[in-house]
């Protein structure tokens, strides 16, 4: 039995390590791009940002003030078992959503879509939002993303239908022009992690897109060959075209591109992307009894 | 590949400017510059731009010898009685692109501070007002938090909320910002699309993308 103790305390911490520390795989992906930069302006640019980042896990500052949404997924082990029940996840984690929010590790950016304003606890409809999946064990698995405004809103996210005709080259090139314009000026803070979902229905194919972008760790490639080859072939592709991190220029356009796709209907194709801010945030915690420890990958298509 | 930025020639000079600005100083930073801000800036975002311009409210307080703007919601907390910037990070400026021609005639902008880039009209208006845009050129919401002497004043709380009220703060070393359109209407970010543009067809071609391809259409 999980007690709401140890729950409350392994999603805090998770909230908080999410905000404030920068994923390991997205820490080596800074290194590497440092290293290869070409355009001192680029590496200027990547340094400052790392070297934040840095000092943000040391004086637990946050890694981007931008929060944005609270994500969280959540794999539930079929015989996992909580103190009051499943309902019990959510209390829990919108209670601590709103601590953390006071607390100043998330900012309050959730606000009635139409009057704007908030609660300013980061609580509403729909919000925090929980997506889930079940896996064999008795441990719940939580991963918490603070979702960036600027990789989500400004072109970041695309969805087209494609016809039958047009495979491959349409998806190639839906993903190489969105792109270009969702990193111009740096709106969405490239280099992104570029989510791609293909095919499903409009809803299926962009959350493959988002649990692409968001909970793949860069390095980690789809189970499919050929899909694999399309992650790299796109990848090298975009990082020719020079735009460089935030938009000035450089040899880093992108971190990673990740593909995930479902089974569609024959008569055509819905692809998507969803792109991932360069300070690429999340945290995941597997909690087990009263003892929980954070993990690298979420491991969510695994 | 084209690429941008790849020498200090191609985009800057370190350029630290007092504010509140002078015309003279606006006029000697340029597209590609990078400058630092010291003295009092003040934040805002479109929750303060749709009370004024739109609805016709007073502003709360006087923007003379305040003509340093930079778009941002940053993250306070009151410790020990005071405001304390938590982090800050200037947000994307284009959003606001419906207001921003009339904040700086309003509020006598000479400079603005924000993510990415301005539209054609806000361009325009900076050119005829002497004004810029600048942007940071990576994410790096500590060093700005450290910049921060002091939180001067803040309004408006109350009407909506801690992140769009208006923060006055003095600063130190406020930056880098780079100017990505200066007041002679020139533009950093489109010398890029125009490599990007070129660079591309390379990209197309590295995809086996037909030049002359176009989508069916469907809908």
């Amino acid at each position: 039995m999980i007690s709401l103790e140890i729950l409350g305390e392994a999603i805090r911490s998770t909230i908080i390590k999410a905000a404030s520390e920068l994923p390991s795989d997205v820490a080596h992906a800074f290194e590497k791009a440092i290293e290869n930069e070409k355009s001192q302006l680029a590496a200027e640019s990547l340094i400052s940002t790392f070297e934040s980042c840095k000092q943000a896990r040391e004086k637990g500052g946050l890694l981007c003030p931008d929060t944005g949404w609270p994500l969280f997924f959540i794999k539930i082990g079929t015989n996992a078992k909580i103190e009051g029940g499943l309902l019990e996840l959510e209390r829990v984690a919108k209670e601590k959503v709103k601590e953390c929010t006071q607390k100043g590790y998330l900012r309050p950016t959730m606000v009635h879509p139409i009057t704007r304003i908030g609660k300013g606890d980061n609580i509403g409809d729909h919000i925090p939002h929980f997506t889930y999946k079940f896996f064999p064990g008795e441990s719940l698995e939580i991963t918490f993303v603070p979702k960036g405004g600027g990789s989500e809103l400004f072109g970041g996210t695309r969805y087209r239908v494609l016809a039958p005709s047009d495979i491959p080259a349409g998806i190639k090139k839906f993903v190489i022009d969105a792109y270009i314009q969702a990193a111009s000026a740096g709106k969405i803070c490239p280099p992104s992690i570029v989510g791609v979902g293909i095919g499903g229905t409009s809803d299926i194919c962009m959350n493959l897109a988002k649990e692409a972008a968001v909970l793949r760790p860069i390095g980690s490639h789809n189970r499919d060959e050929e899909i694999a080859k399309l992650e790299i072939e796109l990848k090298r592709a975009i990082n020719e075209l020079g735009i460089g991190p935030m938009g000035i220029g450089g040899s880093t356009s992108v971190f990673s591109v990740h593909i995930e796709y479902a089974y569609v209907h024959t008569a055509g194709l819905p692809v998507a992307i969803n792109a991932n801010c360069a300070i690429a945030r999340r945290a995941t915690v597997r909690i087990r009894e009263s003892e929980f420890e954070f993990l690298d990958d979420p491991n969510w298509f695994g | 590949m084209i690429l941008i930025g790849l020498d200090r020639r191609d985009y800057m000079d370190l350029i630290n400017l007092n504010t509140p600005l002078t015309d003279e100083d606006v006029r000697k930073v340029k597209a590609g510059d990078v400058v630092y801000f010291n003295g009092e800036v003040w934040t805002c975002r479109s929750l303060l731009q749709k009370k004024i311009i739109d609805e016709g409210f007073e502003m709360p307080f006087s923007t003379e010898k305040r003509n340093v703007l930079i778009h941002m919601g940053p993250i306070m907390v009151k410790k020990n009685e005071k405001w304390t910037p938590v982090s800050m990070s200037p947000t994307t400026s284009i959003r606001f692109e419906k207001w921003i021609p009339e904040t700086i005639k309003r509020w006598g902008l000479k400079a603005i501070v924000g993510k990415g880039t301005v539209g054609e009209k806000s361009r325009a208006v900076m050119k005829e007002y002497n004004c810029f845009h600048a942007c940071p050129i990576g994410v790096y919401p500590q060093k700005l938090v450290d910049s921060v002497i002091e939180v001067v004043e803040v309004h408006w709380i109350e009407k909506i909320g801690l992140i769009e009220a208006p923060w006055v703060l003095r600063v130190r070393d406020f930056g880098p910002f780079m100017v990505d359109v200066d007041s002679y209407g020139d533009s950093y970010f489109e010398k890029v699309e125009d490599a990007v543009e070129k660079n591309k067809i390379k990209a197309y071609e590295m995809l086996g993308i037909p030049r002359n391809f176009e989508y069916s259409s469907l809908y």
